[in-house]
């Protein structure tokens, strides 16, 4: 079980993670989503001993990453997997750390078989890597020593859909052995793959967060008819909130709700369903374009 | 795979990562990559070079002769000039390269890092001065064998000594700077300009020029404040009467060079923030 409480991290007046707390629980992915640069990895590597909070605490099974005793094999750890010395070879980094945790030699064989890196691709240098030939690496190295605990930050970065989806499966029978998964994402379809649970960052702070189920529940419908305005017309009439966006009239009412007030006002619909996750999805898009504001910019304008 | 439900999430009565296993680890690493592997080949290379050289000049010409006290000289200058650069690279590759964030992670004790890392350097240093001695003895040997001229053996437990001393010094003194400067062109700058360029190139101008100079140099400079330490003479061949003065002046130029980057560096890498 990961644990944060109220964790804060100030560079002068910046503020990169502020008054953050949530748990992970064991037998769950835990997915900390956020656009770049929201502390998603501050906080990380805040918990994992690397950088000193402002205020606030962090702790694994109820002890502080430095008090671990031969910590890495007890919580695996990968925060940058193109942190890597271009000059060694992929073997050769889960040698040493396999030494460095005291480990057998046989686990760094197993390791490599179990992130998919044959032995020709082993012996090659990891400056030749490419970023999801580095990601399966640093994924072996984080479970090295079976540890009950894995922090990946991006971990699924630079994986192809083959990949990430080989990343579901890897970290679903992790927690289901009742191992505790934190990783990170600046795609909300990403996790939305891979993770139960959500804790969604911006700006430092906690926006939302809860189980993916919740937070992705339905909160209305979406539904198109052949005169949206007149689907509108006749939704108010019978006390339902509605607006049309696009080619579609959204609603905070329920599917059903608005099929009969459709109905009984004669209007036919060509579409009706669940709006799907639109309030994750609409506070995520608002995150990421606060942070993008000056990439978009109309075409022709330089900076 | 095991199921993992059953032990606690940490387990704090584990034992720590043992010392020794840390330095054989920071060892290992200095020669896992492929610059660490052709440093150390190049070093093999220049001490192979440097001993088929000598024995081939002497060999050559009848009226030049060679002592032991010469060839450990002549096969130290590749040890000490080249291998340096391993106590550079054992620390400020880990920022260049970012490998400082699995170091760390592996032992969040930063000083039992940079602890481990210092044994594995001056295990280095004396294991490489030694072989370096060494194969002068054995080209002394050769010498006498190939040469009309009996090998000479004058080099003393005393020279010896300081031999290793000097080496440790420079050792020390470029993995100080690596620590302080975190930035692997900057320090083999650094320590070539100290080590190399200042003694060969500008003391001896300055010493020739100025009087202030050589009262100044034996105060910043390894070699001009052992000289008098290791033969009884400065460096200018003045006989010296070897006081306490002597050595406050080597300790000095250890506190210049090695302690003060060194605990600054110390103090650096335990402040820094690893990203």
């Amino acid at each position: 079980m990961i644990e944060v409480r109220n964790l804060s991290k100030s560079y002068g007046d910046f503020r990169a993670v502020d008054d953050v707390s949530f748990v992970c629980q064991p037998g769950r992915v835990t997915g900390f989503l956020g656009p770049n640069g929201a502390g998603k990895s501050t906080a990380m590597r805040m918990i994992t001993g690397l950088t000193r909070p402002s205020s606030g605490t962090a702790t694994i099974g109820g002890v502080a990453y430095a008090d671990i005793p031969n910590p890495a094999a007890q919580v695996g750890v990968l925060l940058d997997a193109s942190a890597q010395h271009g000059g060694r070879t992929g073997r050769e980094v889960l040698t040493i750390g396999a030494r460095a945790m005291g480990l057998p030699a046989e686990r760094v064989d197993e390791m490599l078989a179990l992130v998919g890196l044959t032995p020709k691709e082993s012996k090659r240098r990891v400056r030749n890597y490419s970023l999801g030939m580095r990601q399966r690496l640093g994924i072996a190295h984080a479970l090295l020593g079976d540890p009950r605990v894995l922090i990946l930050d991006e971990p699924v970065n630079g994986l192809d859909p083959a990949g990430i989806h080989w990343m579901r499966q890897l970290l679903r029978e992790y927690a289901n052995r009742g191992g505790t998964v934190m990783l990170s994402s600046h795609l909300l379809h990403e996790i939305q793959i891979i993770a139960d649970d959500l804790i969604v960052i911006g700006h430092g702070r906690i926006v939302a967060m809860g189980t993916k189920d919740d937070l992705l529940r339905t909160a209305g419908s979406r539904v198109r008819a052949r005169d949206n305005a007149a689907l509108v017309r006749a939704l108010e009439a019978a006390g339902l909130e509605a607006s049309q966006a696009s080619d579609a009239v959204t609603s905070t009412a329920t599917p059903e709700q608005v099929g009969l007030a459709a109905a009984a006002a004669g209007v036919p619909l060509i579409e009706l369903r669940e709006a799907d996750g639109a309030g994750l999805e609409a506070m995520f898009l608002q995150l990421t374009a606060e942070d993008q504001r000056d990439v978009i910019a109309p075409e022709g304008v330089q900076a | 795979m095991s199921t993992l439900t059953n032990q606690p999430t940490i387990d704090t009565t584990r034992p720590a990562i043992p010392f020794g296993r840390e330095v054989r680890v920071e060892t290992r690493k200095m020669f896992d990559t492929r610059g660490g592997r052709w440093l150390f080949i190049i070093t093999g290379l220049l001490i192979v070079l440097a001993m088929g050289l000598t024995l081939l000049v002497v060999a050559l010409n009848d009226e030049v002769t060679i002592t032991a006290s010469g060839f450990s000289d002549v096969m130290t200058i590749p040890v000490s000039i080249l291998v340096p650069i391993f106590a550079i690279l054992t620390v400020s590759s880990e920022w260049s390269q970012r490998t400082h964030l699995t170091t760390f992670t592996l032992q969040p004790n930063r000083g039992r890092v940079v602890a481990a890392k210092f044994v594995s350097v001056t295990l280095l240093a004396v294991g490489t001065i030694v072989l370096a001695v060494a194969l002068g003895a054995v080209g002394n040997v050769v010498y006498g064998l190939i040469t009309d001229h009996d090998a000479v053996w004058n080099v003393s437990g005393k020279q010896l000594f300081w031999t290793v001393v000097l080496q440790l010094v420079f050792f020390w003194m470029a993995f100080a700077l690596a620590t302080l400067l975190l930035n692997t062109p900057a320090t083999i700058a650094v320590f070539y300009v100290v080590a190399l360029i200042l003694p060969v190139m500008v003391y001896p101008v300055l010493s020739f020029i100025f009087e202030w100079a050589r009262d100044l140099l034996p105060w910043v400079d390894f070699n001009y404040a052992a000289m008098p330490l290791i033969s009884g003479e400065n460096f200018f061949g003045e006989a010296v009467d070897v006081g306490p003065v002597e050595y406050v002046r080597f300790a000095f130029t250890i506190f210049l060079w090695v302690v003060v980057p060194g605990v600054l560096g110390y103090l650096r890498i335990q402040r820094t923030e690893v990203k």
